[in-house]
């Protein structure tokens, strides 16, 4: 036992804990003890404390911080023997590991555990909506799902869930042996959990989980019980977590190309996650520090947000949507990025305006930061921000348009293959460009005055969040699967996905627009009577979408366990992931590859992507007879 | 076919091939400077509380009857200053190769550094007022305490290279380590001459 507390894992993590709780339970007393606070022992001032102190310790506990602390201390560290790296069992995937593969699919995983207890906030919200009047839960308990369902999703699986996807594939992409920080790369993983208990524990909060939405608005937040610190700390902790996964994207994209790949023969997913971190590291401070105003005005008595002492309320909105609007980028582009690889391989041809869809993605960072406060235009802000606002966010509809359109050549004429990935992104395909059309509608004034806070919001943000980057993620587990798991998955249960998605997606999502229209306010747990027949056959509907994530587990679950095997290359693709074995070897080369061409040259003869040392991977990727086990 | 895939199984691995370098850029000062960019936004954002208060709303600065003790704040923008320069004296040495001026460098800016946040912690308790008073105050102390817990930070990585400075590590060849953490000091330095000048002097 002892042996096993002084060891990195989860017995000295639990143990660490209980010492970080008891630790922030001195600090505090001592620190009130020392102003001479009445009540000496405080269950809030605790609470608070250790939700920030206690995960250091947690995290310390499972190890991710041996290293550096004995790089600190200059005291010899242990040399990396690689035990750590790969996964031989599942409890592998429960320890600190630096392998990026092992990392991409801990982030996966996790981010899909914490979607589907998001999603299933979502069934208990369309279950109370079924009708008008209540029916399952309380005004405030549905005002807790509704915020807790938005933030799980989009803090700990839209954003996460793509860093995992390009945590495993980009290094292999770009020929690079590991992330350029692993030790960094497996913190940033350990975070999440972190963030995610903390938001699902604020339901035993008392006063209940946080019901202010992901937004949080000041004073709103600042007034709420003690759920709402959950928020705010759960946040940093994502926050953190994505902002060092960023940074580690970045120096691996810069420093460790292999050979030969130059910018412009990056596969067009690295330009992408390019992009985003780009973004990430730029935007994601500015939420942390919104929710360091919070915390302090909730916590000390600061006077950030408290207009009867000089504070300003809608700096909140400033700041925040300065992050949240770049996040809307930071939850799309690596999306883009999936679809242009699966677009370009199963139509068998090179993407259409490879550089403008790279500069495209750069123009969209750029601009993503013009535009924050079109998500204020009925907020009370001064009025000549407004015009500005709406004028650049029309803007922004160009470079998105470019790639829509691009997307759209690469398909002209092309030898389409309608397996499940592909279906999921052409699906992306329509249901972006729906959601962009609407978005486009929302940038101008007159129409967000009249819709503002009612369901064609809802309708607006789900078709650009579930029907583009779920979507995109959809399409992209599939397309990786074979390689991250050396197992096929089952296609005519894909395709089934897809469709029961697809339908139930539009018939959930695309009512929402009419009763919006209609004058249905969002975020109430109940409505008007004229609006219960929309709202019925919109309930059915998300439980039929509820459904279909249900197809999903069993093929990702059954599949993983006993699919038949995949070939290296299932859909003769030529990006470097592809030409090593599924799932690739420890360190997935043997010797760097040599890039030579672009990464699209599908139907080019002769074209080469990447050429392998050893004489039997020399040959160029895309003569490689390889076909899928399965069909 | 199968045997066309490439199986790497039946290799034996010692350790991952050497990556190839990309670029010229050392990644972990890459890292380092990316992550200074997300620290400039983070006080971006602080910034921007401030800027809400004296450009949007106009309102006094500092509070009505609230002072902000300018002169003694420079005499510790003086001292943080100097601290910068003699850490830049430590990295010149150890990359000449001396060690004695490296050891009295880095200890000197560690002092230093430490001074200035003693100061710091003395001009609170000193102020009179509390962040719960006014938005100024709260700004004050949101700002200056940011910058505080940066030049923590700073200090604790320079504490980690002063360690190792006086157990022998870094040499002519690698002083990477002191690079990295210098960098991040430097960057606390310039952070602090632009909180000064617009908390303390416009």
């Amino acid at each position: 036992m002892a042996a096993k507390l002084r060891a990195p894992g989860w017995y000295r993590a639990g143990a660490f804990t209980l010492l970080g709780i008891a630790f922030c339970f001195g600090l505090t007393t001592l620190i009130r003890a020392l102003y001479s606070y009445d009540p000496l022992i405080d269950g809030y001032a605790i609470t608070v404390v250790a939700m920030l102190g206690a995960p250091f310790f947690f995290l310390v506990g499972l190890g991710t911080f041996d290293y550096w602390f004995y790089w600190a201390a200059g005291r010899p560290t242990r040399a990396e023997d690689h035990s750590s790296h790969g996964a031989k069992s599942w409890r592998d995937y429960f320890k600190v590991n630096t392998d990026h593969k092992v990392i991409g699919i801990q982030y996966v995983c996790t981010s899909f555990f914490f979607m589907l207890v998001g999603g299933a906030m979502a069934m208990l919200i369309r279950a109370e909506l079924a009708a008008p009047g209540a029916q399952f839960v309380n005004a405030q308990t549905y005002n807790g799902l509704f915020s807790v369902h938005a933030s799980l999703l989009i803090f700990l699986f839209i954003i996460p869930v793509f860093a995992g996807l390009a945590n495993y594939v980009l290094p292999l992409m770009i020929g690079a042996p590991d992330m350029a920080f692993p030790r960094l790369n497996a913190l940033s993983f350990w975070m999440l959990p972190v963030a995610g208990t903390l938001m699902l524990l604020s339901f035993f909060a008392p006063g209940g989980s946080f019901a202010t939405g992901w937004t949080a608005y000041a004073p709103l937040s600042t007034d709420a019980p003690l759920g709402q610190m959950m928020f705010t700390i759960g946040v940093q902790f994502a926050g953190a977590s994505s902002i060092a996964t960023a940074l580690n994207f970045l120096v691996t994209i810069i420093t460790m190309r292999a050979p030969g790949m130059s910018f412009w023969r990056m596969p067009l997913l690295v330009w992408a996650n390019f992009s985003t971190s780009l973004l990430v590291v730029i935007a994601t401070p500015f939420v942390a520090a919104s929710q360091f105003f919070v915390l302090l005005d909730w916590a000390l008595g600061f006077n950030f947000f408290n207009a009867a002492r000089g504070g300003d309320v809608l700096m909140y909105q400033h700041v925040f949507w300065f992050y949240s609007h770049p996040a809307v980028y930071i939850m799309m582009l690596p999306g883009f990025g999936i679809v242009s690889e699966i677009l370009s391989v199963k139509a068998r041809k090179p993407i259409f305006g490879y550089r403008m869809m790279a500069f495209s993605l750069l123009a969209i960072v750029v601009l993503g930061f013009s535009v924050w406060a079109h998500h204020m235009f009925v907020s009370g802000m001064q009025a000549w921000i407004r015009v500005p606002m709406m004028i650049t966010t029309a803007i922004i509809a160009i470079p998105t348009g470019i790639k829509i359109f691009s997307w759209l050549a690469t398909l002209w004429r092309g030898v389409l293959k309608l397996d499940t990935p592909m279906l999921f992104a052409l699906g992306f395909l329509t249901m972006f460009t729906l959601g962009g059309i609407s978005g486009v509608m929302l940038a101008m004034i007159p129409v967000t005055i009249y819709v503002s806070d009612t369901y064609f919001i809802v309708a607006h943000i789900h078709y650009v969040l579930f029907g583009g980057s779920l979507f995109t993620i959809f399409a992209g587990v599939y397309y990786w699967f074979p390689k991250m798991t050396g197992r096929m998955y089952d296609e005519r249960l894909g395709k089934i996905h897809f469709w029961l998605t697809f339908v139930g997606f539009n018939l959930t999502f695309g009512p929402m627009h009419v009763v919006g229209l209609q004058g249905m306010p969002r975020r109430v747990a109940d409505y008007a009577e004229q609006f219960a027949g929309w709202n019925l056959f919109i309930s059915m509907a998300s439980f039929v979408l509820g459904a279909s994530t249900l197809v999903f587990v069993w093929n990702m679950v059954a599949s993983w366990r006993a699919g038949p095997k995949a070939s290296s290359n299932p859909w003769r693709a030529l990006t470097l992931e592809w030409q090593v074995s599924s799932p690739p070897p420890i360190f997935n080369f043997d010797a760097v590859p040599t890039v030579v061409g672009g990464p699209y040259e599908y139907g080019v003869p002769g074209a080469v992507h990447g050429i392998f040392n050893s004489p039997v991977e020399a040959k160029p990727a895309g003569s490689l007879v390889t076909r899928p086990t399965k069909e | 076919m199968e045997a066309a895939s490439v199986s790497h199984l039946e290799h034996d691995h010692h350790g991952p091939p050497e990556a190839n370098k990309s670029s010229r850029v050392d990644p972990a000062m890459l890292g380092m400077l990316l992550f200074i960019i997300s620290e400039i936004m983070v006080f971006g954002a602080f910034f921007t509380a401030y800027f809400f208060i004296r450009v949007v709303n106009t309102d006094s600065w500092p509070a009505l009857g609230q002072e902000i003790p300018w002169a003694i704040a420079g005499i510790n923008t003086l001292i943080l200053i100097s601290s910068s320069l003699t850490l830049h004296w430590a990295l010149h040495s150890v990359k000449s190769g001396n060690r004695f001026a490296f050891k009295v460098g880095m200890l000197s800016t560690f002092l230093l550094g430490a001074c200035f946040l003693f100061i710091q912690v003395n001009e609170y308790i000193h102020l009179g007022y509390s962040p719960t008073e006014s938005a100024q105050g709260s700004i004050f102390y949101g700002l200056t305490g940011l910058h505080g817990a940066h030049v923590f930070i700073g200090l604790t990585l320079l504490l980690m290279v002063t360690v190792r400075a006086f157990r022998g590590h870094f040499s002519a060849e690698h002083h990477r380590g002191v690079e990295v953490p210098g960098i991040y000091w430097h960057f606390v330095d310039v952070m602090w001459v632009v909180v000064y000048a617009t908390i303390y002097i416009l």
